[in-house]
């Protein structure tokens, strides 16, 4: 019995001895250019970069493959939950990160990524190429990589089916005729639930009126009477709820994003006129993820090198495919089913990132008091 | 460790002339306590004084604004009635399969005995939307219980079914049926029997099942966030919305101490009735105590059991293995090929082979630890058996152990994260942190499951096995370990089953990418499309098979000289 538990014992202290010691030095000293004539730099001894990323991370192995075989750099990705929770969990961290880069923080937490001081400055020499209206920082800490667009979506067949008129504006979605069909994320714990909720402040106003009678609170009063279903998550929202494309459940609209049609769509010679889900474009709201070198990183120089990687022609092409997401780089070519099956969004609402840190909590808490 | 000094003392005290057994306890407790300070008490400790004293200063106004808030008083309110109705409907439902498992033989009974496991290792969010075609809108009962708190409770009976069937089955199979037969000759009605035989006998492992049912269901999160629409909440929400989401730690902070103190008034008074049997007997092999099913009464609690099992487990599980071979070009195995398919080799790409390797070998490395350290705890609480099963010493270290199943997940997982960040602990992105979090869960069922078994050894049999010159290790080699084989199974079963679907601290740290079943579900149920379902309900169909395979081979396992069940 005694040896049992001296073996237990050795063993939880050996756990603790085999655990990574090898954090290196780490540097605050401001990253210098990394590019040579636009090509990545060859480190000559191999470095270990770790990237913190939201779940919803990936990439293209082969792309990954080319970036480690061109720079020496060994790419070791830590996914680490949903974006807030990734965020919150390097702020907690702040200054002895658990990795030298972070990506998949949008706009909506720009705001405290900057105020907490996360990150370390990098102006990459690529962000010239990047159509400057995702350029949101000034100060050279966060760098644009992809955006996708929060758009209502709905499921053409059951609208085909019921002979109804498909809603193409917020006006649209409280209709009687709408009764009970729509359905969306709850803005205090989904990330498309938020966006939605900021999208009806951006396009009705009143986001500085803290009554419960602001404009965009009238707006949700009146969704809430025509009988929208709230629920905690996009995978609830979408496979639970939605009855188009892949959904399981019984309302025709849901918000998702303007990236979702082409995934529900096998077979690429299908007529956009049939594809089974789409979206309502003047409900779109823009979503930018961000990257930056978090300071304190073992390996900033490294870590430079990867946000150049994520800004280069191979990766921007690479994240419609693996994360439904679009490139911030002018002039990437989309795929094929992303080109025809999803309508360009050319005029999202958006709100300015400050305005979303100062008011973003109060707003969730007007929200609530609606609906809880 | 909080705690240790009066701990040492009710030992001493207790133990009165034999002290040279205490010795023994306290050395065989120190591991499983030296483990749980460094793996739980410290990092929660960290985290709370993070929110509570930042900077160096107290700041105590969190206290104050969390009381005077009413909707926290409600959160906490719902939080402890919800999880006491989902304890009690579950112990009364899952007690009459308790009683046919222990009781009766009939065709299946080993395979069903495994797969009870299966919906605790299921992810949530899968058997949430399975569940939602059944009870929610448009679903297949005709009626919407989505988010209603009918809906909460059926999904707590669903995922803790097994907890009170398996604890509970497991030692009424121990207890000899010629007590209640002879009770019966005698002309006592069945619910005589049931009263003054069974139930004191087995009073204490329905303790033991409930007070877990209980931690489960007043922590519950994702049951609660899915199927509980927007006005339940409870502490654990709360709790998780305050640290991941807001980073509020001082209000965090404060909720887990309130999580806290509920959770140990509870598990105290479940302590209390949970005192040891009053009679010892000898135990029964489940051979010896099983019986074909003769009476009209015994056949009724067969089919009226499985008939249950089938509407709770059967009609959601068995939509979700429809659902995985239902692809849109008919039926077919297309998202279990797609699986295998690396689609363009994306690094979100997780070969199943790999998820299945991943998934066992963390489980394997849990369960051996929790094995480990649960005898050390289990041993050390029962002690000798003589007279001080009740004492202080073994109900303080009974409920420091159940402790960390009644804390949040997220509390203990940002705790990991400012406190592992040095060497030599520097072990927050350690895949080492993922089997000792969840040994940590797994922790509390092993020594729930064993500490019966072993008050139930006659000490007269110790006492006459170190007369005869045995030594210690001798006699609990030959005397503790068989009897308990059949208990020390079914908690290597609990244990490899909660690492297998467990999702809960580990979530919260960043990792390097080692994906496990459930991580490789939910990515794929992260994404949108036919595809990206399909293989999430695949991939759930593979665990469903592979716990039911693994936890069949460890039921078989019996260590020398216990029958089989």
């Amino acid at each position: 019995m005694k040896r049992l538990c001296v073996v237990a014992l050795a063993f939880a202290v050996l756990a603790g001895a085999c655990g990574s010691s090898g954090s290196s030095t780490k540097s605050d000293a401001k990253v210098g250019p990394v590019l040579v004539n636009d090509a990545l730099p060859h480190f000559d001894t191999p470095v270990t970069l770790r990237v913190l990323t939201h779940d919803s991370f990936a990439v293209t192995q082969s792309v990954l493959d080319e970036f480690e075989a061109a720079t020496n750099i060994r790419v070791e990705l830590m996914p680490s939950g949903d974006a807030v929770a990734m965020t919150n969990a390097a702020i907690l961290t702040a200054g002895n990160p658990v990795a030298d880069l972070i990506f998949g923080f949008d706009e909506n937490l720009l705001g405290s990524v900057l105020e907490n001081n996360l990150l370390q400055e990098y102006t990459p020499q690529r962000l010239s190429t990047v159509d400057p209206s995702y350029v949101l920082d000034s100060s050279g800490m966060a760098t644009p990589i992809d955006h996708g667009d929060v758009c209502v979506n709905f499921d053409r067949v059951a609208f085909t089916k019921s002979a109804t008129q498909i809603p193409t504006t917020f006006d649209g979605l409280i209709e009687s005729s709408m009764m009970k069909k729509f359905v969306v994320e709850d803005p205090s714990t989904s990330t498309p639930g938020l966006a939605f909720m900021l999208a009806t402040i951006a396009k009705l106003g009143g986001g500085d009126d803290t009554s419960a009678n602001a404009k965009w609170l009238s707006y949700w009063k009146q969704l809430k009477g025509n009988g929208v279903s709230v629920v905690d998550s996009w995978e609830t929202a979408y496979y639970g709820s939605f009855s188009g494309g892949s959904g399981k459940g019984d309302r025709p609209l849901v918000v998702s994003y303007a990236s979702s049609p082409p995934a529900e769509v096998h077979d690429i010679s299908l007529a956009v006129e049939s594809s089974p889900t789409g979206i309502i474009t003047d409900t779109c709201y823009r979503q930018t993820e961000f990257a930056g070198i978090l300071r304190g990183a073992a390996n900033p120089r490294a870590a430079a090198a990867f946000l150049e990687f994520m800004l280069g022609g191979s990766f921007q092409a690479d994240v419609p495919g693996q994360m439904y997401v679009y490139p911030v780089v002018t002039g990437t070519p989309l795929p094929d089913t992303f080109a025809k099956y999803t309508p360009a969004v050319s005029n999202p609402l958006s709100l300015p990132f400050a305005d979303v840190a100062a008011n973003r909590d109060r707003w969730i808490a007007q929200w609530s008091a609606l609906f809880r | 460790m909080v705690g240790a000094l009066p701990l040492m003392d009710a030992a001493f005290e207790s133990r009165g002339g034999t002290h040279r057994s205490s010795v023994w306890r306290l050395l065989a407790a120190t591991p499983p306590l030296a483990f749980l300070g460094v793996f739980f008490v410290w990092p929660v400790f960290a985290i709370l004084l993070r929110g509570l004293r930042p900077n160096g200063v107290w700041n105590l106004a969190a206290f104050g604004d969390v009381f005077s808030d009413p909707s926290m008083r409600r959160v906490l309110w719902f939080t402890l009635w919800e999880s006491i109705a989902s304890t009690v409907l579950c112990v009364i439902v899952a007690l009459p399969a308790a009683a046919m498992f222990a009781r009766l033989r009939f065709r299946g009974k080993r395979l069903l005995w495994s797969a009870l496991l299966v919906p605790f290792v299921l992810p949530t969010v899968v058997v949430a939307v399975s569940m939602l075609g059944v009870i929610g809108g448009g679903g297949l009962a005709g009626v919407n219980l989505n988010g209603t708190v009918w809906a909460i409770l059926i999904a707590h009976v669903f995922f803790n079914y097994a907890v009170v069937v398996r604890t509970v089955g497991a030692t009424w199979s121990t207890i000899d049926p010629r007590l209640e037969e002879s009770a019966r000759i005698l002309g006592a009605a069945p619910w005589r029997v049931f009263a003054d035989i069974t139930w004191p006998l087995i009073r204490s492992s329905v303790a033991a099942a409930a007070s877990i049912v209980f931690l489960f269901s007043f922590t519950s999160f994702g049951i609660v966030l899915i199927l509980g629409g927007l006005s339940h909440r409870t502490l654990e929400v709360e709790i998780y919305d305050q640290t991941a989401k807001f980073l509020h730690l001082d209000i965090a902070a404060v909720l887990a101490i309130v999580q806290l103190v509920v959770v140990v008034v509870i598990l105290m008074w479940f302590g209390r009735s949970q005192r040891r049997r009053s009679v010892l007997l000898e135990q029964r092999s489940a051979s010896e105590t099983e019986r074909s099913a003769e009476t009209p009464l015994q056949r009724w609690l067969i089919r009226s059991n499985i008939l249950f099992m089938a509407v709770l487990f059967g009609i959601p599980l068995g939509l979700l293995v429809v659902r995985s071979f239902s692809t849109p070009n008919g039926w077919g195995f297309g998202f279990y090929q797609a699986l295998a398919d690396t689609r363009g080799g994306s690094t979100s790409f997780v070969p199943p082979i790999d998820a299945v390797g991943n998934s066992l070998l963390f489980a394997l490395m849990a369960t051996v630890v929790a094995l480990a350290l649960g005898f050390c705890a289990a041993w050390a609480i029962v002690g000798d058996g003589s007279d001080v099963s009740d004492s202080r010493f073994s109900r303080w270290t009974d409920t420091a152990l159940m402790i960390p199943l009644g804390t949040s997940a997220v509390t203990v997982g940002f705790g990991f994260l400012i406190v592992f960040d040095e060497p030599p602990l520097n072990l927050r992105s350690s895949l080492w942190l993922i089997p000792i979090a969840h040994a940590i869960v797994a922790l509390p069922f092993v020594v729930r499951l064993l500490v019966p078994g072993l008050r139930s050894i006659d000490p007269r049999l110790r006492e006459a096995a170190s007369m005869l010159g045995a030594s210690p290790r001798r006699v609990w080699w030959t005397i503790d370990v068989p009897i308990v084989g059949r208990a020390l199974a079914a908690a290597a079963g609990f244990a490899f089953a909660i690492s297998l679907g467990e999702f809960g601290a580990t979530a919260f740290l960043a990792r390097p990418d080692r994906p496990t079943m459930p991580i490789a579900i939910y990515r794929a149920l992260g994404r949108p499309g036919d595809y990206n379902f399909g293989q999430a309900m695949a991939m759930s169909t593979i665990l469903m098979v592979l716990t039911i395979v693994v936890i069949t081979v460890i039921d078989r396992f019996r260590p020398a000289g216990v029958s089989e069940f």
